[in-house]
């Protein structure tokens, strides 16, 4: 599902943010990425989705070569994949079921399609109720739900998600990973890049640990293994 | 594309039209000032192409005699014009006539032949009159070969002033045209600008979901597109009022001004301005988002 090999990458400042990552994330999997502030693990994910280039190494993500893909390519290879940040980013001036339809209305699906594909996610992160309701008048928590409802609209083979729990409250927080954990039951692999130990802990899941840009362990049903 | 994308676009275009108001009017003042300059100037010129080709069908030879002619070589002369293919009328015009004429358009200034006591420099002469525009030039150069015949002139020169005239106008109009379609395409690449600006997040969730560059590109396109046809609607509604009244003074007061006609002439020029107005709208949006959004 992902294969990364000897990927580093450097930014243009000169700062080695990667240093020659290897590793291979499977279908089905359910990965945290942990490690200190700094350490690589936004830049890991941006990898994935193409938002940077490595400066060197092949990555592989759902069979297309992320690095060597033409521009007009990576739509191709992001509508693989659903995206959840910290910060939501939900499109204030439209409703719940307009911010997840959005996902589906941009790649030209079918009406009828998008209507009950956007119902079901809605279930799904139990928010069908508040379809018509604008994200300002939603706690952090239903925000985030909208966001990961907008990320799996589209049926991707991989959710990554950067800190998707990083404003959220503990019990908030466990909510959100009891979806993820429902979305990864379905077969869809996850990423997901945080600070969080409890939720770490909790879930038992493979933890991958970076540190000054490389893999410092690789353990299934790993702990979170920092102090916060 | 299917149907309910363009609508969407559409309807993306039109509120982020209403989201920027007065940079909206601002992008659509600019390009109907620039189109409606470039509408005059058009008009303009095509009018002058259209009154040197009216004048000059209307334009008639003079054949100038030589001086030692007698009365029956000048007949000669005359009948050997009313011969060639072309010539429709021929009048005689002795020089005494000539000088009586000349004096008459001199008016108040007539004292000025005083040095010319009485003598008269003016030769005879003959108005030949053509069947068609085209036959002038080869009727005076037929006409100057004949024995007898001094030289033969017709109104060349006031025709090729006003075509001087009209190139010159056509070079002015042309300079005015590029510097003021270039301030419409900059104004509505400012407007989309400042749309992309706004929309930024919108754009960046659409780039995370998997738009493609051209799905995402299509609204600011319409958005320019719409400001650019709504400057040149603007011009052209300015436009055929302004000749409507001005065809119908002239034809009150100046009979002998030929205007070209409204229909269809108006037609072609509205369809013009508008098709450039879209086509500036167009090129503004793509150019603001080659520079600014790397999308
Ligand atoms: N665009 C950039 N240009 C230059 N340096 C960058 C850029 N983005 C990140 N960095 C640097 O790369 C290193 C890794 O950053 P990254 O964001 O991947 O860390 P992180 O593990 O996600 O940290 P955190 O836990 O704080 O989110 C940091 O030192 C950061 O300053
Ligand atoms: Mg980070």
């Amino acid at each position: 599902m992902i294969h990364m090999a000897g990927v580093s990458k450097i930014y243009a400042s000169g700062l080695v943010a990667l240093d020659d990552i290897s590793i291979a994330i499977e279908k089905g999997d359910f990965v945290f990425l942990v490690g200190p502030s700094g350490a690589g693990k936004s830049t890991f994910v941006k990898l994935l989705f193409r938002e940077e280039l490595p400066t060197s190494g092949t990555i592989y993500v759902n069979g297309r070569d992320v690095a060597g893909l033409e521009p007009s390519e990576v739509p191709y290879l992001r509508r693989g994949l659903g995206i959840v940040f910290q910060d939501f980013r939900l499109l204030p001036n439209k409703t719940v079921y307009e911010n997840v339809a959005f996902a589906m209305e941009v790649i030209e699906a079918p009406r009828r399609e998008i209507q009950k594909r956007v119902n079901h996610v809605l279930d799904l992160v139990g928010l069908r109720h508040k379809a018509r309701t604008y994200p300002a008048h939603l706690s952090g928590g239903e925000q985030q739900r909208v966001a990961i409802a907008r990320a799996i609209v589209n049926n991707p083979a991989v959710v990554i998600a950067d800190e998707p729990t990083g404003n959220l409250d503990p019990d908030t927080s466990w909510e959100i990973m009891k979806i993820f954990e429902r979305i990864n039951k379905n077969g869809t692999t996850m990423v997901m890049a945080t600070h969080d130990k409890m939720v770490v802990d909790g879930m038992k899941k493979r933890v991958i640990a970076i540190e000054q840009g490389r893999i410092v362990r690789d353990q299934e049903g790993g702990q979170y293994g920092y102090e916060n | 594309m299917r149907i309910r994308t363009f609508e969407y676009f559409v309807r993306e275009a039109l509120s982020s039209l209403r989201h920027n108001g007065l940079m909206s009017i601002a992008s659509v003042s600019t390009v109907a000032l620039s189109l409606l300059i470039l509408g005059m100037f058009l008009i303009m010129v095509l009018n002058l192409n259209h009154m040197a080709s009216a004048l000059e069908s209307q334009v008639q030879i003079s054949v100038y005699l030589q001086d030692n002619l007698g009365d029956r070589d000048m007949r000669e002369v005359g009948t050997r014009i009313t011969k060639i293919p072309g010539v429709v009328q021929v009048t005689f015009v002795d020089k005494d006539e000539a000088l009586t004429r000349f004096k008459q358009r001199l008016g108040e200034q007539q004292g000025l032949l005083a040095v010319l006591g009485d003598t008269n420099p003016l030769p005879n002469a003959f108005e030949v009159k053509v069947d068609k525009p085209e036959s002038v030039k080869p009727v005076a150069q037929a006409v100057a070969q004949l024995k007898g015949v001094e030289n033969a002139r017709f109104g060349q020169e006031i025709i090729e002033q006003l075509f001087t005239l009209t190139r010159l106008i056509r070079l002015i109009g042309l300079a005015l045209i590029i510097f003021l379609a270039l301030a419409a395409l900059f104004i509505i690449a400012n407007t989309i600008r400042i749309t992309v600006f706004a929309r930024r997040k919108e754009i960046g969730i659409m780039k995370y979901v998997g738009a493609t560059d051209a799905f995402i590109r299509w609204p600011f396109v319409i958005e320019g597109m719409i400001l650019g046809s709504a400057g040149s609607l603007i011009a052209v509604f300015l436009l055929v009022e302004a000749y409507t009244v001005l065809t119908e003074q002239i034809y009150q007061k100046l009979v002998f001004l030929p205007l070209i006609p409204k229909y269809p002439f108006l037609n072609y020029i509205s369809i013009l301005l508008v098709v450039a107005g879209t086509i500036i709208g167009a090129l503004g949006s793509t150019i603001s988002l080659r520079r600014f959004m790397k999308v």
